[in-house]
């Protein structure tokens, strides 16, 4: 089945590597996957967002209108991008930094304090792993494992604290994401 | 094939060329397309290869032309902006026969345009690459993977035709990160160059032997020699894709980007029972004429020509293969907008259901 991601946010904020290793994870499991990134000139601080598009088949067009997920990182971008969803599609929040979200009642929103959660976890740049565990519990689109095998990929230089951390963070992010388990 | 990577698009680019044995590439940094240069920086040097940033386009494109007169194959990249300042480069390398891949990673315009994707170099790719009345081969890959796959081939045809080869993709795909299954990597060795090529001369042997310049009567038959050599592509060379074609009332025309997302339009209004079809140029020239004029246009009520830059550039190719037979309708973003589903979709429907677009 298919299915459309936005993430977005701010430069800096791991927006695209979320989509990035969401994409590569999808296509590790069999799956066809495209990922499109759009931003502005600057390298931080500057909006971000990427489209990543995950299906059985072959991708045919990667350029879907609205998205069945949507992930907002802060404030600006929910303010852009928020009616982006489709309805009955899933609206994921960082409350971090978007206080209070108006309520939907045609899609499910989830909104958890992603960057609180990364930096109890021990760094805000694992935020976007965190986003990624909530994605998975909730919507189950690509296997636990898998992931964490991108990240162990991705990883693989650094130290290993850091991977550790990054499993850390998927972890407690399916946890919170399981709680809104849909079906897809 | 050889091996699946997650690539952008512009990386699958850079990959395959350096696999179908590229090993000189000049350029200028612009946007949409750095990848192919940052990618080929690191790259070529490890199969021998040279990787040159030029002081400016000019001077990558007249780099590329002395590396190309050597054998070697050789490519520059860069988008709209840049494409212009290499178009004298370009029309000398047509002058002098020279094979080279130049591609074109596209995004809005005209002038500096916009740094975003748009399909806005069309008529400058397949009427006016330079000054002259030159052609090369157009080739308009709409996914990393035909884009690998085409890079791949370029320098055969390239070769063959002793001619530059143009590869023009947009922003959109250039950025895009697909799955993309690569092509296994060419030996090609100093003894394989050309045969013209100043590489395998010696001496003064090679005195003259690559001129952009020719006394009249010599100029007059290397123009007739090059309007023979077009006339073979339209034979031999046109690359097309057709898709539901066959009992379509209204056949959609877009290249690219705009076929995929054209694509998905197709298949969501064939399921609400409309027929409609997609015709997608692969090269843009030769133009497939002759998918769009042996069409039954006692059953085709209408052509829409689909392109991501207002206003539609394909169009007058199109017109010239209907020949009045059905209207045609266009419809497009540009200046870095994309198109999207719905709004591709609501424009055809639209127009098949009586609307004037």
């Amino acid at each position: 089945m298919k299915q459309s991601f936005v993430f977005s946010g701010s430069g800096g904020q791991g927006i695209m590597s979320a989509g990035i290793t969401l994409a590569h994870t999808a296509i590790d499991m069999g799956k066809h996957a495209t990922y499109l990134p759009e931003y502005g000139p600057e390298q931080r601080g500057g909006s971000a967002k990427c489209t990543v598009v995950i299906n059985d088949a072959p991708i045919v067009s990667p350029l879907p209108t609205r998205c069945d997920n949507l992930i907002v990182m802060n404030e600006q971008a929910y303010r852009k991008f928020g009616e982006d969803v489709k309805p009955g599609g899933v609206l994921l929040i960082n409350s971090s930094r978007i206080p209070a979200p108006e309520t939907r009642d045609d899609v499910t929103v989830i909104a958890a304090p992603v960057d609180d959660i990364a930096l109890e976890l021990g760094s805000p740049r694992i935020a976007n792993t965190v986003l990624l565990g909530i994605l998975i519990g909730a919507t189950e689109i690509v296997a636990k494992e898998t992931l964490a095998l991108s990240l162990e990929d991705k990883f693989k230089e650094k130290k290993p604290e850091i991977l550790e951390m990054n499993i850390k963070a998927l972890d407690r992010g399916i946890a919170i994401g399981a709680q809104h388990k849909l079906k897809v | 094939m050889g091996e699946k990577r997650f690539m952008k698009g512009n990386e699958a680019i850079a990959e395959a060329a350096v696999r179908a044995g590229c090993r000189f590439f000049a350029g200028y940094p612009i946007t949409p397309q750095n990848e192919i240069p940052e990618y080929l920086s690191r790259r070529l040097p490890e199969v021998g290869g040279a990787y040159v940033q030029g002081e400016s386009e000019v001077a990558s494109v007249n780099m590329v032309y002395g590396a190309a007169a050597m054998g070697t194959r050789s490519m520059t990249s860069s988008s709209g902006p840049g494409i212009s300042l290499k178009a004298e480069g370009i029309s000398y390398l047509a002058a002098a026969m020279l094979p080279a891949v130049i591609v074109n990673i596209s995004r809005g315009g005209p002038g500096l345009g916009s740094i975003q994707p748009a399909q806005s170099d069309y008529l400058q790719a397949t009427k006016a690459l330079g000054h002259g009345g030159f052609h090369a081969m157009v080739f308009a890959p709409n996914s990393a993977q035909e884009a690998a796959d085409i890079m791949y081939a370029a320098w055969d045809y390239a070769e063959r035709d002793r001619n530059p080869v143009l590869v023009l993709m947009d922003g959109c795909l250039g950025n895009i990160m697909e799955a993309v299954d690569l092509p296994p990597m060419r030996e090609i060795k100093p003894e394989d160059a050309p045969e013209w090529s100043l590489s395998r001369r010696n001496g003064r042997d090679y005195q003259g032997n690559i001129t952009p310049i020719y006394t009249e009567p010599i100029l007059e038959g290397i123009n007739a020699m090059a309007g023979e050599m077009y006339k073979a592509w339209e034979e031999d060379d046109v690359k097309v894709e057709e898709f539901m074609v066959e009992d379509a009332e209204y056949i959609i025309v877009a290249y690219g980007i705009a076929s995929r997302v054209s694509k998905e339009a197709v298949l969501n209004l064939r399921e609400k029972g409309f027929k409609v079809g997609l015709i997608r140029p692969i090269t843009l020239y030769p133009f497939p004429k002759k998918s769009i004029r042996n069409l039954d246009y006692d059953r085709v009520k209408g052509i829409i020509d689909i392109e991501m830059t207002i206003p539609a550039q394909m169009r007058e190719d199109i017109e010239l293969q209907v020949m009045g037979r059905c209207p045609v309708y266009e419809y497009g973003r540009s200046g870095g907008c994309l198109l999207d589903d719905d709004g591709v979709y609501d424009a055809i429907y639209e127009i098949i259901t009586g609307g004037d677009r």
